[in-house]
């Protein structure tokens, strides 16, 4: 790399760098301190008993329970085991990341000057339809064809839980049933919790701040023109189907955390915000890191239909929203 | 790995991140890389990550149950993180320090041309930019804009290049003595007889890597004074707006040109 080419690429780096990182720590202090302290039956506790009605609240959620997609895929699967109907588990697990506050307040101040209202809106409402959308579909569809066989013959076997008359929770058997619940276990001590709720937040921070800063190194480089594609990706900005695809791709490959992609995004500055859209939306639900993490979960079939439909809906989607948006304007 | 080391390496990877923001922010480099806005979030950013960077690191042997049943095979584990610690060690802090000791705080000539230096106002995807201009007519020019000691009106440089896609501020500015500053450059366009420079600033909306730049043309009849290459300069001529192989351009006919400090806030600004 030239000298030019060095002092280009730490400033587009820094910048981003800088103004992502406070956003990432908020996210991940959250989704820490939500790990330890948040008792899991909370959320089945806070849905309706309605089926699609429990769809459409749990892509609510994450305004209420805030985590990143990397913390997310951890949670939905101790959820799932301890009960929760899996349409609403990949409901939150897909709007959670996009649906909540830190998320809407990053993109937000991403996109001052650019139209951060209409940004904001949009991302928030597409990734609640598009969730909620494959949450019904789910919900019709037979356990088998989602989760892993592992997973479905643990949720097959009922003596492996029971239910507390007094507590309404289920439990792992052991040798004591040491997770959190709202009754009496013996309390534990808060330093220990603080502590555990600290590493935790470090733990997410470290794994979002690495894919962090490899999609920063790598925008830095389009950013400037060091990229030898950077040309071949500005040629396909004006694209009415390329630029969405090709954002959509950037972002599966870049695996972006949701609490800091906008600052990427707005910095895509030749591409329209139909595509950027597409982008926002797409990478929370869908990138390299996450299909690791949902191989812990779902079947490869069910993972590769839920890439390529979300490809397909989301990109469409985009297009047309941004269409409607430029005919009323 | 042992669970006290891969603490302290994580913490060390949080504390060095939290340096970074902290060191730009002491020394006020980081004007250079955000918006007004951002600076005191990235500010507090950079306090939050030392308190979770020393705090991990001064609790890293210290035994803490979090209250979980982590039997089973439920993937349940609040420390252990997809990369192993001595790479995520590696991939967090490397390209920040490499970027700390690489970056002169500013863009190579290559990048600004990517950036809109050489691009004219008709070519830029700029509507939002636009939209930050009041409008302007010659009286509120007289109203809003000091003139200097030789009766140069100041103007600063993005009224003269957004006038170029405004007519009633075209009209209004054409012809007007005025004085602008920015950074000296070479014209690289539709210039043969070597008697032209560029003079552009960056306007900045979040940070510098969303920047772009906003350039106009010096005229100078005969050949640039000598200044420094992007150094800082104050120019003084007359605006003209003139048709040139079938684009718009701001020209301003220089009658003098000078260097100058640079101004507290190097790049234009979203407010």
């Amino acid at each position: 790399m030239s000298a030019d080419s060095q002092q280009d690429f730490a400033l587009a780096f820094l910048s981003i760098l800088f103004e992502g990182a406070p956003f990432i720590l908020l996210g991940t202090l959250a989704s820490g301190f939500i790990d330890i302290y948040l008792p899991p039956g909370t959320m089945d506790r806070l849905l309706p008993k309605n089926r699609n009605l429990a769809v459409l609240a749990a892509g609510l959620l994450g305004a209420v329970f805030p985590v990143c997609e990397c913390a997310v895929v951890p949670v939905i699967r101790r959820l799932v085991k301890k009960g929760l109907p899996v349409s609403c588990a990949i409901t939150y697990m897909l709007a959670a990341p996009i649906v909540n506050p830190i998320t809407a307040l990053s993109t937000w101040k991403a996109f001052q000057g650019q139209g951060a209202a209409m940004m904001t809106c949009s991302r928030l409402l597409l990734g609640f339809l598009i969730a909620v959308a494959v949450g019904l579909i789910v919900s019709r569809l037979p356990l088998a064809m989602v989760l892993k066989e592992k997973l479905v013959r643990s949720l097959d076997e009922p003596e492996k839980n029971h239910a507390h008359d007094d507590c309404g929770h289920d439990h792992e058997h052991g040798e004591c049933c040491g997770h959190h619940s709202s009754h009496d276990h013996a309390p534990l001590p808060q330093d220990d919790r603080l502590v555990a709720a600290f590493r935790s937040a470090m733990k997410d921070f470290i794994d979002v701040g690495v894919y962090f800063a490899i999609g920063v190194s790598i925008t830095a480089l389009f950013n400037t023109g060091i990229a030898p594609g950077a040309v071949w990706l500005d040629g396909l900005a004006g694209s009415l189907v390329g630029a969405p695809a090709a954002l959509m791709v950037l972002a599966f490959i870049l695996s972006l955390c949701s609490t800091s992609d906008a600052f990427i995004a707005a910095t895509l500055d030749k591409f329209s915000w139909g595509a950027k859209l597409a982008f926002l939306t797409f990478g929370p639900m869908m990138d390299v890191k996450l299909i690791f993490l949902y191989q812990t979960v779902m079947r490869k079939n069910f993972i590769i239909a839920l890439a390529l439909g979300l490809f397909l809906a989301i990109g469409g989607i985009s297009v047309f929203w941004q269409h409607l948006v430029l005919q009323v304007r | 790995m042992n669970p006290k080391l891969r603490r302290i390496l994580f913490s060390l990877a949080v504390l060095v991140w939290s340096g970074a923001l902290l060191y730009f922010h002491a020394t006020g480099r980081i004007n250079k890389y955000l918006a007004p806005d951002f600076r005191p979030i990235a500010f507090v950013g950079g306090l939050g990550l030392a308190v979770l960077g020393f705090f991990n690191l001064l609790t890293a042997g210290q035994d803490a149950a979090c209250g979980h049943d982590h039997r089973g095979d439920d993937g349940h584990d609040h420390e252990t993180s997809d990369v192993h610690p001595l790479a995520a060690l590696l991939l967090m802090v490397l390209p920040v320090v490499l970027s700390v000791a690489w970056t002169k705080d500013e863009y190579s000539a290559a990048a600004l041309a990517r950036k809109g230096l050489y691009d004219s106002p008709a070519d830029m995807n700029t509507s939002f930019l636009a939209s930050a201009m009041p409008p302007l007519t010659r009286e509120m020019i007289e109203q809003s804009h000091r003139k200097t000691a030789d009766d140069y009106y100041e103007f600063n440089l993005m009224e003269l290049f957004f006038a170029t896609g405004d007519r009633e501020m075209q009209a209004a500015i054409d012809g007007l003595k005025v004085e602008t500053e920015g950074r000296w450059i070479e014209e690289k366009t539709r210039n043969p007889q070597g008697t032209r420079k560029r003079l552009y600033r960056l306007f900045m909306t979040c940070c510098a890597a969303d920047s772009r730049a906003i350039p106009i043309v010096l005229e100078f009849g005969k050949t640039p004074p000598e200044l420094p290459e992007n150094g800082w300069v104050k120019v003084a001529g007359t605006m003209r707006f003139p048709l040139e192989e079938g684009v718009l351009q701001p020209l301003l006919v220089a009658d003098r040109a000078l260097a100058a400090e640079p101004p507290f806030e190097e790049s234009f600004l979203r407010k």
